[in-house]
């Protein structure tokens, strides 16, 4: 991208797990230049070290070499949504939802409202006072999107959000995602599995090589803005994930 | 809704490697030695205290004699040969009441946690006995076993065997139905069930309740010692202070702790020996 402000820059970024003898090199080297407002998601073989991106860019986990910045006008500009919900079984949905305004001490008042217009946003207002352990795994689902939305983040991190779902589930789950995405503008960096996803959601999808992951490929699917589910019919749209598919079955090998 | 708010002035935010990442080696080695000085220098410190508070008289040391003092008298018992008889009394007390707790409670455990009639069965008796005190049993079995070791051998298999009992049922009711599944498919007989599937499952929790076990065992052992006992450390502690020798009633506790310590620790030991699978406890805090 030709911005000359990335709102999110790597550089020379390496992460190593453990010590001398047993030391495993997850990560890189990786340079990354993310523009605001992109969507952009990361596919790649398990194991790669695209959660360890994604954690690193979270403050979960620093480098072992290089940087990686941010701009932002917060000091925690990023909200994240984890594989397994990580929602609180001991919240009601709205506290769930609230739980990322009451960290940042946003008064009860408006952090209700808030909360109560993103449960709104993602069909939840029927389940605002019931305990997630009540609810279906798209709900669940539903309400760490939401939670994580409600803080307006500068940066969302989605760590393989749908892949505890059905496929049923996950497409829906997708399309609701994508017409979020597309009203908030949030500057997003999505891990995945599924190509579908990835080329259904993203502005570029970058392709990961086997541990330690560096990028090995880009793509900037041709669907304009404001993208519905029909692209998935498109034909390009499956000739891009013919050619991704090849690309990530050698490296899946060698994982 | 959303759009950034572009009156604010935005900052680069940067991540990067810290001292951990950096130096990895080093910074393993300097959390290594701050654990290490911290563990030794807490108690140090308590005992230091302890030692200058008896120098000073700021407490009586008569009633609190001075850890110098202890140490000394400690060392010449232990050099004449007077604290042993009472260490090997009451650690084959111990182990031996350790050893029978464990195999009763784990068996029974095991039978309850795999069989639902049984646990119905025994389950409300062995909760009411639970809750007796243990110690509330020692005339019980004063009347039962006569003088001698039976008794306390029996108080401590008694206390031993309820923390046994209730952790390896509880393990056993815990392992994951899947599990259980996988070899009820391939046919096992309830005896490779138990070999391949409940006892490897349920090890780390039972092995947990053994380690809370062994120091409560020791923590009764001395209790009963002090009621019904002609040796053992427990009986080394009362008889000192009937005495007014404060010192060797101190010195009685500090073998008691060491004791306690060793014997936990042995138990860890084996039980890491056992389960290789099972993250270690070191590990397990820090990720």
């Amino acid at each position: 991208m030709g911005e000359p402000h990335p709102k999110l820059q790597a550089t020379g970024l390496t992460r190593t797990f453990g010590r001398a003898p047993h030391a495993v090199d997850a990560l890189g080297p990786l340079e990354l230049a993310v523009a605001p407002g992109e969507f952009v998601c990361v596919v790649g073989p398990s194991g790669c070290g695209k959660s360890t991106l994604l954690r690193i860019a979270a403050g979960l986990l620093r480098p072992s070499t290089g940087t990686l910045s941010i701009r932002a006008t917060s000091p925690r500009p990023a909200a994240m949504i984890f594989q397994d919900y990580g929602i609180y079984d001991w919240k009601t949905v709205r506290a769930n939802v609230r739980f990322g305004l009451d960290v940042q001490r946003v008064p009860r008042r408006e952090a209700d409202a808030r909360a109560d217009a993103w449960l709104a946003r993602t069909g939840l207002s029927a389940f605002a006072d019931a305990y997630p352990s009540t609810l279906s795994g798209g709900m669940r689902q539903r309400v760490a999107i939401a939670r994580a939305l409600a803080v307006e983040p500068e940066l969302l991190l989605m760590d393989e959000p749908f892949a505890a779902l059905d496929a049923q589930l996950r497409t829906i789950l997708q399309e609701e995602l994508l017409d979020l995405v597309q009203a908030t503008r949030t500057t997003t960096l999505f891990v995945t599995h599924s190509l579908e996803e990835a080329l259904l959601l993203g502005d570029r999808v970058l392709v990961m090589s086997a541990r330690p992951g560096r990028i090995i490929a880009e793509h900037h699917p041709p669907f304009p803005r404001p993208r519905t589910a029909a692209v998935r019919d498109a034909p390009e749209f499956t000739a891009l994930k013919g050619a991704l598919r090849e690309l990530l079955r050698k490296e899946a090998v060698t994982a | 809704m959303s759009a950034p708010p572009t009156e604010r002035a935005e900052t680069v935010l940067v991540r990067r490697p810290g001292p951990e990442e950096l130096h990895p080696a080093r910074a393993h080695r300097r959390r290594r030695v701050v654990e290490l000085s911290l563990a030794a220098a807490v108690p140090l410190a308590l005992v230091l205290l302890w030692q200058l508070a008896a120098a000073r008289g700021w407490i009586d040391d008569r009633v609190y004699p001075a850890p110098s003092t202890i140490a000394a008298d400690g060392w010449h018992r232990a050099v004449a040969g007077q604290l042993w008889p009472d260490v090997a009394a009451t650690l084959g007390r111990v182990l031996s009441g350790y050893v029978i707790g464990t195999a009763a409670g784990y068996a029974l455990g095991l039978l309850m946690g795999s069989s639902a009639l049984v646990r119905a069965a025994l389950e409300p008796l062995l909760d009411a006995l639970y809750v007796v005190p243990k110690l509330a049993l020692l005339p019980v079995f004063l009347n039962m076993f006569g003088l001698g070791e039976g008794p306390q051998v029996a108080l401590v298999a008694a206390t031993v065997f309820f923390f046994v009992w209730i952790s390896t049922m509880s393990a056993v009711l815990a392992v994951p139905s899947g599990h259980r599944d996988a070899g009820r498919v391939f046919g096992a007989s309830r005896w490779q069930m138990f070999r391949h599937v409940l006892l490897p499952a349920s090890l780390p929790a039972v092995l947990v309740g053994a380690r809370i076990a062994a120091g409560v065992a020791v923590l009764v052992i001395v209790a009963a010692e002090q009621i019904a006992a002609s040796d053992g450390l427990g009986h080394l502690i009362f008889d000192a202070r009937a005495l007014f020798e404060n010192d060797v009633m101190f010195v009685g506790i500090v073998c008691v702790a060491l004791l306690g310590v060793a014997f936990s620790e042995l138990v860890r030991l084996l039980g890491r020996l056992l389960t290789p699978w099972s993250p270690r406890d070191d590990e397990r805090t820090r990720t």
